[in-house]
């Protein structure tokens, strides 16, 4: 029996320290600044660990029973305060708030413990025995679980379910002790029914842990989801505020129906319009078939295709209803002839030859994304390209990534191909960038096709200007074996993010 | 004892509370390519059936390892088609050799080139014929991608396996230090790709002691410069510093310049190069030929090989130079030709393993690993969504002596191998288990020549290097020149061809 005994009081204090780590991870997480998080969250937690101590001498009749009620309050309250701190965060503005309220809580009735558990078992050891062992194995719990936090449950479990797998520990350690001092108890059946109820919602409760992130995290998207699917590809998400639909992929906005017509206007017309007689176009990309929409009107083109990686998504734009409004149901049409697959091995691969060349990848935040803007890349690219084609690449901000956007159309130019460089303002993207590339010299277009929002002959010229704070920087191309970009867009951004 | 921490999480706090993990797949795989039952026939001078045919012919190329195969491309490109190449493995290549699967093709040893220097002429004009190197330009997708290597220590990644994170004063110094001291000797241009065209007796004092010793004097012992070092004599050399000789370990350091833009690397690493050379000399080249006995004639060479006496006038041996003993009759023993044993394997991956968040890189080691870590061959793929791999294990055996660890290759079965493999990369990858479906493993017990204290400079291999001008057989192995390195064996593969065809010339 001893030794079972004090194994409670080892776990039991594993339990106490868990938590303490769990909150003051999931705050520096969250909120940041790790030291002063764990400093304030150890010091709340040991004072109410005081506090309860404290109050330990004004238990008095029935102590088994009240440790049991109490070993099930932190099982709940621990077990599922990593989830609830969570959707604190993403769903209120007192995270704070609740954050001390539940360590002060868990620290009170940690705090119970070890007093109460002493005086239990006061009568079977001398005093000085009971000290001892009950500290040693106090501690031990402490080290175990320490260790324990780092190297297995966060890497291995996450926050959430390793703070639901110590609820289930108190919640065990509560239903052991039923048996253990059964005869210290009146009605153990009561008692060890709720403690099997404790049990099972936490037992729900870990295998449902990623529904209950997933929704914490949607929230970090300010509108309401309409859509929102993990393909085998990224991770996609339609919202909708009002009349307002935005696209997300991996949690970066693709565009918003409502000034998406500015940015797809001028990938598109700058470039197209510009081509004496387009037939052949090849979209890279674009899976959301807005380019190709406003590619569709120009009546002497005879085929487009499109090659985008993700199956799911062109066929989410090709059915859905709200979306087939935003993109003219283009990808339907007969002269679009859409290829799931990847693009560069799809270039190196295809013989065929296009008038008109748009590329518009998301990004390059990786370094497999950043294959796609390299001098690799363009030149096989501008083996497609017929001797009167125009190529266009979406190229980042030249505001936000000026050493990016710079380094692009640099790259383009070591491919060997001539670069025009412009950019427009598109407002929920802010100043927007785009590199046209081709054999020949470029001349702006004498018209575009009528009913455009944006777009205008006379406002061409404008685009070509850079203003002196995005105006041309030095940059090295970008390649394979040195992806100088992947590097520079890191930096880009972190300016401006801290 | 020691528990592993997968059978601790399974047995303890996992089965405490009813965690259910994911299983672990099934790993197949077994051992392949594995020759030595062949070398140990010679080895044992077991008897070999009198030939039922008699084939003439001018050159007959012993070995098509990448020294046999650089013989052929040069005597093909000279116009000279009368030879052959014998290879007793059912795969020409040697070192080069590759495989493939439906995710990727991948190698069996020799992985990637250094951009070579303005002194590797011949490897150069090789890569101008195989479309590598173009108008002083290296075709982009042959160099190795971005990012390119990464070592795990305490507890994360940086990005070059020079340990950068957690060095004290004193070892950055000393790094320092030894940046400095490789700089000088570097441009004292002693120390050349290929050796041959550098080395003079000026620092042949170096060859006499070993690269720990040297390191030692120069006051360098810090933790992890000393890992440093030692892991870059186990990658290049199967040895530890102790075991290389001080020139060696130098010639490492200082045969390259600091800037380089590479490596050159591909998917089955130098097997592409065995393939582009097979697409030109594959015609001459004879798989499955094991060579047993070599005798001199009054016309020049009798080489027999299997039922076949190949009458030729000159021999090019390009396999290993210590199987000449038991090949030509009176030929004297060997002394300064010590081998390396090697292990390596290639893993199939059916998803990418967890790597604590970071992209995965071309190569990847973990500080004090007994293992050198492996390399990813889809890395060469210009997709940008990979959701299967294929790595190649490598693991040069180095404590102990080459006959040990031989023996171990040899006693240990293949689940040893596998989870001593697994274990390792387990370290990081916490989920490796849960990814990989086959691990094949292949034992090469004289994988690469080690360049021990004293034989740089060995008299016995300027002999073997440099014969008789009457001789009508000309070795042609890496292991001439005490490195193991893919533009030393083509080097002397193409110099034996050019002598050669000399001396055919010569009395035609």
């Amino acid at each position: 029996m001893g030794i079972l005994l004090f194994i409670s009081v080892l776990l039991v204090a594993a339990c106490g320290l868990i938590y303490e780590l769990v909150a003051g991870t999931l705050a520096s997480y969250l909120v940041g600044d790790s030291v002063f998080q764990f400093s304030t969250i150890i010091g709340t937690y040991l004072f109410a660990m005081g506090i309860g101590s404290a109050l330990s001498r004004y238990l008095n009749r029935g102590l088994v029973q009240r440790f049991v009620w109490i070993e099930l309050m932190i099982g709940v309250i621990g077990g599922f305060s990593s989830a609830l701190l969570m959707m604190a965060f993403a769903f209120t503005q007192g995270f704070e708030l609740i954050l001390y309220a539940i360590v002060v809580v868990m620290g009170v009735l940690v705090g119970l413990e070890i007093p109460l558990l002493m005086r239990i078992v006061r009568d079977r050891y001398q005093f000085r025995d009971v000290i001892a062992h009950v500290l040693t194995f106090d501690y031990l719990g402490a080290l175990g679980a320490s260790l324990l936090f780092p190297l297995l449950l966060v890497p291995r479990l996450g926050l959430v379910r390793s703070a639901m797998l110590f609820g289930l520990v108190n919640a065990g350690v509560a239903l052991w002790s039923t048996y253990l001092f059964a005869h210290q108890l009146s009605d153990t059946r009561a008692l060890r029914a709720v403690c099997l109820l404790v049990l099972c919602g936490l037992g729900i409760g870990m295998v449902e842990a990623r529904h209950i992130t997933a929704t914490a995290e949607d929230n970090i998207y300010a509108d309401d989801i309409i859509f929102a699917r993990d393909t085998h590809y990224q991770h996609l998400v339609l919202t909708r505020f009002k009349d307002d639909i935005r696209l997300f992929l991996n949690s970066h906005l693709q565009f918003s129906s409502r000034d998406e017509y500015r940015y797809h206007e001028a990938l598109i017309h700058p470039g197209l319009a510009a081509v004496p007689v387009p037939h052949r176009v090849l979209v890279l990309g674009g899976g959301d078939g807005l380019a190709v929409r406003e590619i569709l009107k120009y009546p002497q083109i005879e085929s487009i295709t499109l090659v985008d990686l993700d199956p799911e998504m062109t066929k989410l734009f090709s059915s859905h209803p709200m979306l087939t409004k935003l993109n003219d149901k283009s990808l339907l049409s007969p002269r679009v002839h859409v290829i799931n697959a990847d693009a560069f091995p799809w270039v190196d691969s295809n013989p065929d030859s296009f008038d008109f060349i748009v590329i518009d990848f998301p990004d390059p935040t990786n370094y497999s994304l950043g294959k796609l803007y390299t001098t690799a890349f363009y030149r096989a690219v501008s083996r497609h390209l017929s001797a009167q084609g125009m190529m266009v690449v979406q190229s980042t901000s030249p505001m936000f990534a000026r050493d990016s956007y710079w380094c692009i159309a640099q790259t383009i130019k070591q491919a060997g191909l001539e670069t025009y460089p412009y950019h427009v303002y598109v407002p929920s993207f802010g100043e927007w960038g785009f590199v046209l590339a081709s054999f020949h010299d470029y001349t702006p277009p004498s018209s575009v096709p009528s009913g455009l929002r944006f777009i205008s002959v006379e406002g061409l010229p404008a685009l070509f200007q850079f203003p002196p704070d995005m105006s041309p920087l030095p940059m090295p191309a970008n390649h394979l074996n040195d992806q100088v970009l992947v590097r520079a867009y890191d930096n880009d951004w972190k300016d401006i993010s801290h | 004892m020691k528990v592993g921490r997968r059978r601790f999480l399974r047995g303890g706090s996992a089965a405490l509370v009813g965690l259910s993990l994911k299983t672990d797949r099934p790993i197949a795989g077994s051992f392949v390519n594995d020759s030595f039952q062949m070398g140990h026939m010679l080895r044992d001078r077991a008897s070999f059936h009198p030939p039922k045919r008699i084939e003439k012919v001018s050159v007959v190329v012993v070995g098509g390892g990448i020294a046999g195969l650089s013989a052929a491309w040069r005597l093909r490109k000279r116009g000279f088609t009368d030879f052959v190449v014998l290879e007793m493995n059912p795969q020409a290549g040697g070192n080069a050799r590759w495989g493939e699967n439906e995710i990727s093709a991948y190698p069996w040893a020799a992985h990637y080139v250094p951009v070579p220097g303005p002194k590797a002429e011949y490897v150069r004009e090789l890569f101008e014929d195989l479309g590598v190197l173009k108008n002083g330009e290296w075709n982009e997708r042959y160099l190795c991608f971005a990012p390119q290597e990464r070592l795990f220590l305490y507890g994360r990644w940086q990005d070059s396996i020079e340990p950068a994170v957690g060095l004290t004063q004193k070892g950055r110094d000393q790094f320092q230090h030894l940046e400095d001291l490789f700089a000088k000797f570097r441009a004292t241009g002693e120390f050349t790709i290929p050796l041959e065209l550098g080395r003079t007796s000026k620092f042949q004092n170096l060859d006499r002691l070993s690269f720990s010793d040297w390191l030692q004097q120069q006051g360098c012992d810090s933790r992890l410069v000393t890992w440093y070092m030692n892991y870059a004599c186990r990658d290049d050399y199967g040895a530890l510093a102790k075991d290389t000789s001080a020139w060696a370990g130098l010639h490492y350091f200082c045969s390259r310049e600091v800037e380089e833009k590479g490596p050159l690397t591909w998917p089955e690493g130098n097997g592409w190069i065995t393939r582009r050379l097979l697409e030109r000399v594959g015609d001459n080249v004879r798989a499955n030929e094991m060579v047993h006995h070599i005798v001199e004639t009054k016309s020049g060479l009798s080489v027999f090989s299997g039922d076949t006496e190949f009458q030729a006038e000159f021999v090019i041996f390009a396999a290993p130079t210590f199987l000449a003993p038991y090949l030509l009759e009176g030929f004297p023993r060997l002394h300064d030709f010590v081998y390396s044993p090697w292990l390596t394997a290639n893993l199939t991956l059916e998803r990418i393993p967890d790597s604590r968040g970071a992209e995965p890189t071309w190569d990847t080691v973990f500080l004090d690993s007994p293992t050198l870590g492996y390399v990813d061959d889809t890395h060469q793929s210009v997709r940008t969504h990979i959701d299967r791999t294929v790595w190649t294990f490598y693991w040069s055996l180095v404590e102990g002596t080459p006959a040990q660890n031989r023996q171990l290759l040899l006693e240990k079965n293949w689940s040893y191998w596998k989870e001593a493999i697994v274990r390792d990369l387990e370290r990081v990858h916490f989920d490796i288990r849960q990814c990989v479906s086959r691990i094949d493993v292949m034992r090469m017990g004289h994988a690469m020549i080690r360049p021990a204290v004293g034989s740089v400079f060995s008299e016995e291999r300027m002999r073997l290097a440099h014969p008789r001008r009457d001789s009508r057989l000309f070795f042609a192995n890496s292991d001439l020149s005490s490195i193991s390195i893919f533009e030393e064996a083509q080097y002397h593969g193409v110099i034996a061809a050019q002598t050669v065809l000399e001396r055919l010339h010569g009395h035609r």
